[in-house]
């Protein structure tokens, strides 16, 4: 039966560059990996007004630094962004696809697609990318931040490789990065304060020295001292990017230590 | 059963009279260019006019209901099936009139075993500046116009010069958005009144009609009705560039006809 709205519907699935879904499977091997560029440490997390996502620039195939301005935190409509780490081409092109499939909903349904629609259609999507990723290739994780219109709150779904969705009460991670500074986090909440309860220039603060601990620890995350991160916040306005000035200003105070 | 070429002609020309009666008492479309986007000006009684395409496309219909939902659901799966398999650029309003729906409508027209469209529509297009900006007004027969100033579509052919010769004279005097929406209406309502006159039978020379003002007429129809006016915005942080403007953003403009 056909859905109406549905873009997936509409465009026969996500095209894949890596042969169709099904396709007979490729043994792990270091060529083909090393085609595959993956993205790193993206953080999520929640603070007074609304949620906060900061990413590294850093692409890596295997032991090459492949790009180091590399866009990981993504709007998908003005109230909802999606971090990605993992396999930048897969993706990308299923970010361009979520875009795509909730204006598409919205233009034909005359109606936003709702929040739980949403984050929905990406497990769908990641769900879609699995044959793919247990060939070893193409597995990407996002995080979904957005805000919620009808409890006037930010909020952040997490993944795993299925397309399991999980919501997180503070704050998510994802990439190679994410593991080594996990611990962290619960850190923070526990000696300084919960995320929530910071200002956008306190959590912003926070992200940014757990960024760059995560650059420390894990090869292929860069930290902020070559090229500065991305971070965006979502707040009841819509999405704002955070200006250079405003992070380097926190980032010279916060050089590592000689 | 075979139809000879009179045949033919004697059902275009029954179906364009059942075509245009039934527009008659459609509200007119009007698309205008200002510097900071396009903008397409309704009334309305029920049903929403003007509706967003795609990131740079918006469009407003007159005619039947179904017909206007059939086109607009059309034009936005090209505007998305194409936006996503090739790219947002390749999404122009020249693309979607002239090689989807003119044909489409005029097949639909010239076959007389099928219900025509009730329908003319107006795709309005938003440039990087503001002399790229473009207007397709396209009619149940499949012929279209392009314009990059302004444009209309409205209850009948003769009524659509009138409206156009008022904005002719005046485009330029109105660039911003106050004059523009007054602008707007006016040429509105000039349609209204040029379609009304000829739906009585009568002729402009008739000594017996009863001549209405655009005042009397804009004044009795937002006692009935509502303004809607669409924007596309050129220069905006948002992701989505359309939005349909708020009652109060209206009500300085409207103030003088009320």
């Amino acid at each position: 039966m056909a859905r109406p709205g549905d873009f997936l519907e509409l465009v026969g699935g996500i095209p894949s560059e890596l042969g169709r879904v099904g396709d007979a499977p490729v043994s792990h091997s270091a060529a083909a990996s090393s085609l595959d560029t993956h993205g790193t440490t993206v953080i999520a997390v929640k603070y007074r007004d609304g949620v906060l996502n900061v990413g590294d620039r850093r692409a890596t195939a295997n032991m090459a630094v492949m790009y180091d301005r590399a866009e990981k935190v993504l709007a998908l409509d003005d109230f909802t962004l999606i971090a990605i780490s993992g396999s930048f081409a897969r993706a990308i092109e299923i970010v361009r696809f979520l875009k795509h499939a909730f204006k598409y909903y919205s233009r034909r349904e005359l109606q936003e697609m709702s929040l739980d629609g949403k984050v929905s259609e990406v497990s769908r999507a990641i769900a879609g990318n699995l044959p793919m990723a247990m060939q070893g290739i193409g597995a990407f994780i996002p995080i979904v931040s957005a805000y919620d219109p009808k409890t006037n709150e930010g909020r952040i779904f997490f993944y795993d490789g299925m397309g399991a969705r999980f919501e997180t009460a503070e704050f998510g991670a994802a990439g190679s990065g994410s593991e080594r500074i996990r611990g962290a986090f619960d850190y923070i909440i526990r000696t300084k304060k919960p995320f929530r309860e910071m200002t956008l220039e306190e959590a912003l603060q926070e992200c940014l020295i757990l960024l760059d601990i995560a650059a420390d620890l894990d090869a292929a995350t860069g930290g902020f001292a070559k090229v500065l991160p991305v971070a965006k916040a979502i707040t009841k306005d819509g999405i704002r990017e955070i200006p250079a000035e405003q992070m380097r200003a926190i980032v010279a105070a916060f050089k590592p230590s000689e | 059963m075979s139809l000879t070429p009179y045949d033919w002609n004697q059902s275009v020309l029954t179906r364009m009279e059942y075509i245009e009666e039934r527009l008659r008492d459609g509200s007119p479309v009007v698309g205008l260019s200002l510097p900071e986007g396009v903008l397409l000006l309704s009334l309305r009684r029920t049903q929403r006019k003007v509706y967003e395409i795609y990131d740079r496309l918006i469009f407003g219909g007159i005619g039947n209901q179904s017909d206007i939902e059939t086109m607009r659901n059309a034009a936005i799966d090209f505007a998305h099936q194409e936006g996503f398999q090739r790219s947002p650029d390749d999404v122009t309003a020249q693309r979607l009139v002239g090689s989807v729906l003119s044909p489409a409508l005029k097949k639909a027209f010239g076959d007389p075993f099928t219900a025509p469209f009730v329908f003319r529509g107006l795709f309005a297009e938003l440039g990087d500046r503001q002399e790229q900006d473009a207007f397709f007004a396209l009619n149940f027969d499949g012929e279209f116009k392009n314009e990059n100033r302004f444009s209309v579509v409205g209850p009948s052919l003769d009524a659509e010069n009138r409206m156009i010769e008022l904005l002719h004279t005046n485009w330029e005097g109105a660039q911003d958005r106050q004059s523009a929406i007054r602008l707007g209406l006016e040429t509105w309502a000039t349609g209204k009144i040029h379609a009304r006159r000829v739906s009585f039978g009568r002729t402009e020379e008739d000594e017996e009609v009863e001549i209405q003002t655009v005042a009397q007429v804009l004044k009795e129809e937002l006692a009935q009705g509502t303004v809607e006016v669409g924007l596309l915005e050129r220069n905006t942080p948002r992701e989505s560039k359309f939005r349909l403007l708020r009652p109060e953003e209206l009500d300085s403009a409207l103030a003088e006809y009320r």
